[in-house]
């Protein structure tokens, strides 16, 4: 035992106290600091000296290392919470969007404009001879029109967000998966051959992560030399030094393009799972498109039906002559063909199409029957021009594909009925709306520009309304083209749906955020900083550091009395 | 809502508890936006994922709400509608009422001519009133034209006032499984149209490739079901689906397209007929509880044997527009040379369809003759009607030489007319005993008459001629137009003459009384449709009045109080139909509260727990605050 030892054993006190200080000094000021990971001064017993034959004293006490409190499994599964939560909330706000376009309770909606539409029918049933009450169905059918198209135009600019908003948060993840990669080449490099931890590097790295799984469904694998290797599922994303950076492409999936998520260096796609806000936003384009889809079918189906109705009925006036708005491709092949490429499909059936001596008020009628194959052979434009150019008082006609009908002579018209195969409609000739689904809906123009031509009859008589009476029934008439289902069943069901995603994402946002809350309420409390008992720690270090001092004082004080000793 | 419950921890460090705390008032918060948005908007589910299931039903109700509203605007449609009708027939029931009070006055003894002539001017003024209430419009529609309410439906022509309105009335929906008329019938009102030729013939037309399936009765008469139908030889089967068939022909080709053994299936007559080639055992069975080859009259469970024929059953055709004429009458088609002559009142036309191909093209004809008349595909769909458009004329239609109006079925006076319904109703006076009517032929030569037993007029021709044997004379029935004719070939140098016996009227009424020309006497037709009605009933009032006959007076005022009655009939029917309108008003009000009720149910805020849930929020997050701001505040530094 010496008296330099008891000395040196101080020094080292002092020394411990004044790191402990100093570490219990960074953790009190990053106490705010959310990605902080709270730091202790870790200690080792000074070496044993032995002052007689088996009899050891210490020799103090050394500062081994600052160490993070962190636990590992903790922080991997709060970045798995991390990426659900992101994923359900960002399904739930852009959903809400969608949402808010259907506006299915507020005042205008498709629904009310549908009803405001078929409502305008029954009321021009009961004045079918009226022409003003044919402009406000014309200006009801607008509406609907505009409704359509509106909603349409907003949920595919709401694609259109989600897809540029999935462009920005793919260069977010790139940068941040870079930065993951670069702070592992420097920590490797910090901790090449030193027993310490760079814990600033390694707590700015795990807030990349944290980030990083905000963004997509990441895992997290220590390696040895202090560096990370970050998955998503299964396909590495970050190797040591490497990022494999991550870019948005535009892939075909389905027959749609469709923008994917992909790894830079392969274009691979990444198997995001749904999760994180790049995984939801991938399926939320998807959902969304889901959704375009059903209101252009609902409107494909609203079309062709008021069309087959309408087209099989009378105006207050026939027509001298019409001209089809659908063009057909191939005016050789059967009217139902690919080739032919009308948006609706005619059947096997037959109209008449009655020419009407305006002076005598006497009509013929000709049947034309529609017998169609698929392909060729079957009633194509050409072969059904020919058969409405043998009727007596009319003239067929062919341009470039556009069925146009007139009456030859002074004093005839023209009106048609009783379409069973959907021909007319098909081809547009004497129908309501224009279009074939909600993007390019429209009233028929022609009719617009002439409200007499709005067909509330079926008998041929003006006065008739049976047409009007039959279109205003159409939305609750179950329609086989939606396997039974009536335009207002297809409305309610794609409002429901839409209802249902965002109620189950806001469930989700919620069960998730209680996950999330969970794990990170473990992490703050083992990693996260406590001012109170920082403030114990420091009256335990100045208390070591007085000490310390004080036993250098008093072994100062011995080693005089032992100098005065020899004076 | 998120919380740290169930978390056992070992530390709380100061980030955790700050966290937590802004967590807790945070959950507080949003909760308390939630419910402070449900008070001040009064709606609980503001979008439909506030609550799917609620959202769901409260859509089902607004459309429900929406189509009761149309429905509503629809019943006060109909409502002032048939109230006009209602008043317009009140007005008519007025005016017809003071028609006959002129006429009961007028028929007394000791009314004089003069006065007789000036009410005959008051009946012409109840006339013209008459027809303009016909002719009323509202709301831009004449109230009696049924589907034509763009045109007046009562024109004055020359022989009467003829109607040219429909008869189709129109409809609307008032609610979703009914719809109520809200016209009132001006023919039925006026007793227009009520008389004419009303086609006896069965025109019975073939089958061709065109006939639509929706065109045909069926085998059973009930129409025809279409589905899939299997077809068998004895080894094979297949189905053939003939759900989409819209023609025969379409029929014919699916069974043809299926190719069972040599099968092949063609139309024959009314009729499809199946016949093989082969040796083929020709069976044809239903498909799942269909009924379509029994409809299409094939039906043929147990096959006849290798190689028979499968004769279907007649599928009734039905007569429409678009039927050929060569179909009609099973192929034989109808004399579409000749035509017909039509005379009504003072116009006489003949009508020829040599041009016509299709049933429309002749009826178009007939209409467009000029005659006044208006004919239509009866609603059985078996023949055709030739109706009087005209009051107060009388109509034959005849032959032209041909046979083309017994083909129709319209002729008005044929030799198997009954000699009981000859001028209109009152047949032929015979006598009380003995002979009827002596004819003298040109040579002087004569024979009498007894038509006692004769039931129809050929019974008539027959006993003339039996009774005429030597004398050269013989009795048929014209080919041109209608009567019976006598011919004289013995060549004399006198006259052919009818005389009447025993004070029979016989020869009178058999139309023989007009002169022999050229030895041929031409019998007039004394078989005529008299169409009456109300127009003609006044008219004639006013003419009896002024020619001052009393006999024609009473007869009048007879006609008016039977057009009278009709007209109270159609007014308690119109009374009975507002009355329902109203009816089903009220009961769709009571309707709307109920679904607006439930929908206030299913989306308003139920206020009383709302405001609790509110207080109590409040409540917690003032505590929230309170804790955390004292809780945070604390720290062992402030002790140092």
């Amino acid at each position: 035992m010496s008296l330099l030892g008891a000395l040196n054993a101080g020094q080292s006190g002092l020394a411990a106290a004044q790191a402990s200080i100093q570490v219990t000094g960074n953790n009190i000021s990053n106490a705010g600091n959310a990605n902080y990971t709270r730091q202790t001064a870790q200690f080792a017993d000074g070496p044993d000296q032995q002052i007689q034959t088996g009899v050891f004293v210490g020799s103090g006490v050394d500062l081994t290392g600052v160490q993070r409190q962190i636990d590992n499994s903790i922080e991997a599964r709060l970045q798995n919470a991390t990426s659900e939560n992101q994923s359900a909330s960002t399904t739930q706000q852009w959903m809400t969007q969608v949402e808010s376009v259907l506006n299915a309770l507020g005042t205008t909606n498709l629904s009310t404009s549908m009803n405001g539409f078929f409502s305008s029918w029954s009321t021009l049933a009961n004045s079918p001879q009226d022409a003003g009450q044919r402009q406000v169905v014309i200006q009801q059918g607008q509406a609907l029109a505009q409704e359509f198209s509106s909603e349409r135009t907003q949920l595919t600019s709401l694609a259109g967000s989600v897809s540029s908003q999935m462009t920005a948060q793919a260069q977010s993840a790139d940068q941040l998966s870079s930065q993951i990669a670069s702070l592992n080449q420097q920590i490797v490099v910090a901790k090449a051959g030193s027993s310490g931890d760079p814990n600033d590097l390694m707590d700015q790295r795990d807030a990349d992560l944290t980030q990083l799984s905000q963004l997509m469904p990441v895992s997290s694998v220590q390696q040895p030399d202090g560096s990370v290797n970050v998955y998503v599922g299964t396909e590495p994303l970050v190797w040591g030094a490497q990022s494999r950076g991550v870019a948005v492409q535009t892939q075909t999936i389905n027959g749609q393009a469709t923008p994917t998520v992909v790894f830079k260096d392969n274009n691979q796609a990444m198997p995001l799972a749904g999760n994180g806000q790049l995984g939801a936003l991938t399926d939320l384009g998807a959902r969304i498109t889901g959704v375009v889809d059903q209101v252009d079918t609902l409107a494909h189906n609203l079309i062709s039906a008021v069309n087959q109705l309408h087209s099989s009925g009378q105006g207050l006036q026939g027509f001298t002559s019409v001209t089809a708005s659908n063009t057909v491709a191939d005016t050789t092949q059967s009217l139902d063909s690919t080739a032919a490429g009308l948006d609706f499909t005619p059947t096997n059936g037959s109209f008449v199409v009655h020419v009407t001596n305006t002076t005598t008020g006497q009509a013929t009628s000709t049947l034309v029957p529609v017998t169609l194959s698929g392909g060729p052979g079957g009633t194509s434009l050409d072969s059904l021009t020919a058969s409405l150019n043998a009727i007596s008082g009319v003239t067929a006609t062919d341009t470039g594909g556009v069925l146009k009908i007139a009456a030859s002579g002074s004093n005839v018209n023209l009106s048609f009925s009783q379409d069973s195969s959907g021909t007319l409609a098909a081809l547009g000739i004497n129908t309501f709306f224009g279009g074939s689904n909600a993007s390019d809906i429209s009233v028929n123009s022609t009719l617009a520009a002439n409200p007499n031509n709005v067909a509330a009859a079926q008998n041929g008589d003006p006065g008739d309304n049976q047409t009007a009476l039959a279109i205003s029934q159409l939305a609750t008439q179950s329609l086989s083209s939606l396997n039974g289902a009536s335009l207002n069943d297809t409305y309610q069901s794609l409002v429901n749906g839409v209802a249902t995603q965002v109620s189950t994402a806001t469930n989700n946002v919620q069960a998730t955020q209680s996950v999330q809350n969970a794990l990170q309420t473990q992490r703050d409390s083992l990693s996260g900083v406590d001012i109170n008992e920082e403030a114990v720690n420091l009256i335990r270090q100045q208390q070591a550091f007085q000490g310390a001092a004080k036993l250098i004082s008093v072994v100062n004080q011995l080693v005089q009395t032992v100098i005065g000793m020899v004076q | 809502m998120s919380s740290i419950s169930g978390v056992q921890l070992a530390r709380m460090s100061s980030l955790l508890s700050s966290d937590t705390m802004t967590q807790q008032v945070n959950n507080v918060q949003l909760q308390l936006a939630q419910v402070q948005n449900q008070i001040s908007t009064g709606i609980r589910v503001n979008v439909p994922s506030d609550d799917p299931g609620a959202a769901s039903a409260i859509m089902g109700l607004q459309r429900t709400l929406s189509a009761q509203g149309t429905y509503t605007t629809n019943l006060q449609q109909s409502q002032s509608q048939l109230g006009e009708v209602d008043s317009t027939l009140s007005d008519l029931n007025n005016l017809l009422t003071q028609a006959q009070t002129i006429a009961s006055q007028d028929v007394n003894t000791g009314v004089t001519a003069s006065s007789r002539a000036a009410d005959a001017q008051v009946i012409q003024t109840i006339y013209s009133q008459a027809l303009s209430i016909g002719n009323k419009q509202f709301n831009g529609a004449y109230l009696f034209g049924g589907d034509k309410s763009t045109t007046a439906p009562f024109v004055q022509s020359a022989d009467g006032v003829q109607f040219v309105g429909s008869t189709n009335l129109l409809q609307n929906q008032v609610d979703p499984s009914t719809k109520i008329t809200f016209q009132a019938s001006g023919a039925q009102i006026f007793n227009s149209l009520s008389s004419g030729a009303n086609g006896t013939a069965n025109l019975a037309p073939n089958l061709t490739g065109t006939t639509l399936i929706t065109d045909l009765k069926g085998a059973t008469g009930t129409g025809v079901s279409l589905g899939t139908i299997q077809i068998g030889n004895g080894s094979t089967s297949k189905l053939v689906d003939l759900s989409h068939a819209n023609s025969v022909s379409d029929v014919v080709n699916a069974i043809n397209g299926a190719g069972v053994g040599n099968i092949t299936a063609q139309i024959s007559g009314d009729h499809l007929v199946l016949s093989t080639s082969g040796n083929d055992n020709i069976t044809v069975n239903e498909v799942g509880g269909g009924a379509t080859a029994q409809d299409l009259g094939i039906l043929k469970t147990t096959g006849s044997g290798a190689g028979a024929s499968v004769t279907g059953a007649g599928l009734q055709p039905q007569v429409t527009p678009l039927t050929s004429i060569a179909s009609l009458n099973n192929g034989a088609g109808i004399d579409a040379t000749h035509g017909i002559i039509i005379t009504n009142g003072s116009i006489t036309k003949t009508v020829t369809f040599g041009s016509a191909t299709t049933v429309q093209n002749l009826l178009n004809d007939i209409n467009n003759s000029g005659a006044n008349v208006l004919a239509q595909i009866n609603s059985a769909g078996t023949g055709i009607n030739i109706l009087n458009t005209v009051q107060g004329t009388n109509l034959t239609i005849g032959e032209n030489g041909g046979t083309t109006a017994a083909d129709l079925g319209v002729r008005t006076f044929s030799p198997s007319t009954p000699v009981s319904e000859l001028n209109g109703g009152q047949g032929v006076g015979l006598a009380a005993s003995g002979a009827d009517f002596q004819i003298t032929n040109s040579a002087g030569a004569s024979f009498s008459v007894t038509l006692s037993g004769a039931q129809t007029v050929q019974d008539v021709i027959n006993k003339i001629n039996a009774a005429a044997t030597g004398t050269n004379v013989t009795a048929s029935f014209s080919t041109t137009g209608n009567g019976i004719v006598l011919t004289d070939t013995s060549g004399g140098s006198g006259n052919l003459t009818v005389t009447a016996q025993n004070s029979s009227t016989a020869a009178a009424d058999l139309g023989l009384s007009s002169p022999a020309l050229n030895n041929v006497v031409t019998g007039s037709d004394v078989n005529p449709v008299a169409s009456g009605g109300l127009f003609s009933d006044l008219n004639n009032l006013a003419s009896a009045l002024a020619a001052n006959d009393p006999a024609k007076i009473t007869a009048a005022a007879t006609a008016l109080q039977a057009d009278q009655s009709r007209v109270q009939l159609v007014r308690g029917s119109v009374g009975a139909q507002e009355q329902q309108v109203q009816d089903m008003q009220s009961s769709l009000q009571d309707e709307q509260t109920s679904v607006q009720s439930l929908m206030a149910q299913l989306q308003d805020t139920n206020m009383p727990s709302a405001i609790t849930q509110y207080t109590t929020l409040q409540t917690a997050l003032q505590a929230s605050l309170q804790t955390s701001a004292y809780a945070l505040s604390l720290s062992l530094l402030n002790f140092l």
